[in-house]
């Protein structure tokens, strides 16, 4: 399975830091792109580093670690851009102070929490003396002036802090600080491998459930070495396909709220709702909650015959193809979209941008293709790409990506539901110490669990990456340079979870 | 334009009444008790594979306000003791109107008087307190043509000083406590508070997190509860217009 990989950290003893930078900078050097860079402490007061990297070819993994200081290690955002938030988690979590960061405001912790209190980290070393307070960036200049927003906004949306530095009406800097939905997810995830981890799991992003859980699942059934079957798996693949088209649904209706478009806002607000209709035909649960069992799918699952699901998405793919071009058409929309919001191709590539934001920006990524899990290796839906980065770009992605998965879904669902096992490549007998790493392409982008497992097959670590936590500082770029009235369509065509990267 | 137009008039009403019958199967709504979970020893087997610690086998009863409605109680007793229905409509009200199976605790209707002062009218700000965003998704879909919370002169307002009280989702994450606090005092009173979901009710999944506080129960005073994991629009309806003493039977349809 190539959505899943298996390293024995027996045979990768930890490389001296600076090996480790260099594996970092050749492994990027050479096609591969970061997929998670995380701390550990094996024994109390130890601690590792460890990056997992890959995608040059389809279901490449690499892996290194390093052993570091009780204190400190040196940045490595001078070789690789993309470990900049990783940096600063690392530095909340656990107190390893990255020297010469660029910029190590805490990423999770507010004011209130006491000054030496780092979760992640056992009392056997001594911390750092105290966290930094918070300093947002000071812009200067005649007439530069802040504008401050949230946390709690003027919509129904997550909380987090946007702080704008504008000279007149343009946005020279905008800084995001996040943190306040942190709820400590990888404290709760360690321990025995069962169903509460994948149920959690549901709940790292509401609107990605299904991604995520499908993620969990797989890597609690390489652990527990029972992978579920081919049909379970392409069920979860269907899932996954209907919750991206749901959210792609619930954005263009977003951006068309934020352009003032209602014909389109309220047409894909109601698409939307039908597409989270046939998850919970599916799964019982309209964000696809109970789709995933560990070992298969839930004993309720589906609850719809796969033709009367194909007679549904006929339904809902003409509405979509009627009212979405309806909306990419119309003048003024594009207007308001072109050139809007731009995140150069340059930019995506440096800061290690996934998903479909990535996409928009001529960044060839995608973990169905990269990292296929069984249903995708049969066939996987069409590549969609495009390289202006705006706003247009990114709502043209969505719209494209619905068409691919509804050509993908109805292929797959008109298809013998395939029988026999799941081959188990990826996956180790229980031995000694390992590192177990799970992807899955949710609708935003990839999304990366990854778990050091025990001889004795108990989790001691768990790292979730949501790619919101890689897409946060794009959405910095993308705005710079703009009206600072475009932001709220800027943030909406990214539609970045809170709480996936805040954990 | 004339595509939208034609568009408009081919798509007609989209809105859906109020619930008065099943969701699609396998919808997971209100739990039905089953007599072996009653008498027999099932309710040990149920509690054994609860996450959320919602079940209590000594008293035998399930805390909604726990549950996260994963189905995995139904599974371990092949339905016997537990059984989730398709029904939508959810109990309300103070937390312990959330217990299945406990003593009968009386009326939750909002009292007479700030149902006459709010007359036909409900504003309220929403506040995303650590949660999944989950529960934000259910609010926010009631303002789209399906379930079209306005009709019923219930809206989402901007700003906490044109509120009447707050929509609360999520645990309360230490590190929104104190925007949440301040957010309710800017509220003019009187003023009421509204929390939706497992968290929100418990800090369901979370519960017991180093970085959570375990719900809104214990930062602000809470009028009404509504449970769900999330809560399914039309259980987020039901339970705003049983508060507001509102019978969905009388209510306009769709």
């Amino acid at each position: 399975m190539r959505c899943l990989h298996t390293f024995d950290l027996g045979l990768s003893p930890p490389l001296a830091e600076e090996a480790f930078r260099t594996f970092l900078r050749d492994t990027i050097a050479g096609g591969d792109r970061l997929l998670a860079l995380f701390a550990e402490e094996p024994s109390s007061g130890r601690f590792l580093l460890h990056a997992v990297a890959g995608g040059a070819s389809p279901g490449r993994f690499v892996h290194a670690c390093t052993e570091v200081s009780p204190l400190s290690f040196r940045t490595f955002t001078d070789v690789c851009p993309g470990t900049h938030w990783f940096e600063r988690e690392i530095y909340d979590l656990f107190g390893l102070v990255p020297e010469d960061h660029p910029e190590i405001n805490p990423l999770r912790f507010h004011e209130g929490w006491p000054k030496k209190s780092f979760p992640m980290r056992s009392g056997g070393a001594p911390a750092p003396d105290a966290r930094r307070g918070y300093r947002f960036l000071l812009v200067r200049g005649e007439g530069i002036h802040e504008v401050a927003v949230g946390p709690v906004h003027a919509g129904i949306i997550e909380p987090g802090h946007f702080r704008f530095s504008c000279a007149g009406e343009t946005v020279q800097n905008l800084e995001i600080r996040l943190g306040y939905q942190h709820k400590g997810i990888e404290s709760l995830l360690p321990g025995v491998p069962g169903m509460p981890k994948v149920l959690l799991s549901e709940s790292i992003s509401g609107d990605t459930a299904v991604g995520h859980s499908t993620a969990c699942a797989r890597l609690l059934e390489a652990i527990t070495g029972k992978p579920a079957d081919p049909s379970a798996e392409r069920w979860r693949a269907v899932a996954l396909e209907i919750e991206r088209i749901s959210n792609h649904c619930g954005d263009l209706g977003g951006l068309s709220t934020d352009i003032g478009y209602l014909f389109g806002a309220a047409h894909f607000g109601r698409l939307r709702g039908a597409a989270l209709n046939l998850l919970l035909k599916i799964t019982g649960n309209r964000f696809g909650r109970g789709l995933n069992r560990i070992g298969g799918i839930g004993p309720r699952v589906p609850g719809i015959a796969p033709e009367d699901l194909m007679v549904e998405l006929g339904r809902l793919r003409n509405d979509v193809e009627e009212v979405g071009t309806t909306l990419l058409d119309a003048p003024s929309v594009v207007a308001r979209m072109e050139g809007t919001g731009r995140l150069l191709p340059h930019t995506a590539k440096t800061l290690q941008i996934v998903g479909m934001a990535a996409r928009a920006s001529g960044r060839d990524v995608d973990a169905r293709r990269d990292f296929p899990s069984p249903a995708y290796a049969e066939s996987s839906p069409a590549k969609v790409l495009l390289d202006t980065g705006d706003v247009m770009a990114r709502a043209r992605v969505r719209f494209m990506e619905m068409r691919a998965s509804f050509d993908w879904l109805s292929g797959i669902l008109a298809a013998a539901m395939p029988q026999g096992t799941t081959e188990t490549g990826g996956i180790l007998p229980a031995t000694d110490r390992r590192l177990v790493v799970s992807i899955e392409e949710g609708w935003r982008g990839e999304i990366v669990h990854a778990a050091i497992v025990d001889g004795v097959g108990r989790i001691t670590r768990y790292k979730v990456v949501d790619p919101s936590f890689r897409n946060w500082p794009g959405l910095s770029f993308a705005v710079q340079k703009n009206v600072i009235s475009d932001f709220p369509v800027c943030n909406k065509s990214f539609n970045l979870s809170y709480s996936g990267a805040d954990l | 334009m004339l595509e939208s137009i034609l568009k408009r008039a081919r798509t007609g009403n989209v809105t859906v009444g109020l619930p008065t019958a099943d969701l699609p199967a396998p919808f997971r709504g209100m739990p039905v008790i089953g007599d072996a979970f009653r008498s027999g020893n099932v309710a040990e087997a149920c509690a054994a594979v609860c996450a959320t610690e919602a079940i209590d086998p000594e008293r035998k009863t399930i805390d909604l306000g726990r549950c996260v409605f994963c189905g995995l109680c139904e599974e371990a007793c092949g339905g016997e003791g537990i059984r989730f229905s398709q029904d939508p409509r959810l109990p309300w009200g103070k937390r312990e109107h959330l217990v299945l199976g406990g003593p009968e605790p009386g009326d939750a209707t909002a009292p007479p008087d700030l149902r006459s002062l709010l007359g036909r009218s409900l504003h309220l700000r929403e506040v995303s307190a650590g949660g999944c965003n989950g529960c934000d998704l259910e609010a926010q879909a009631l303002g789209n043509p399906i379930f079209d919370l306005q009709r019923f002169g219930i809206d989402f307002v901007a700003s906490p000083r044109h509120a009447d009280g707050l929509l609360v989702t999520g645990p309360v994450s230490k590190n929104m406590r104190e925007a949440l606090v301040k957010t309710y005092e800017a509220v003019a009173e009187p003023r009421i508070v509204i929390a939706i979901g497992a968290c929100a009710a418990s800090g369901g999944i979370f519960r017991g997190s180093y970085a959570v506080e375990n719900g809104v129960g214990d930062t602000l005073p809470v009028d009404l509860f509504i449970p769900g994991c999330p809560p399914h629009p039309l259980t987020l309806l039901y339970g705003i217009l049983g508060f507001l003493g509102r019978s969905p039977e009388k209510s306009p349809r769709g």
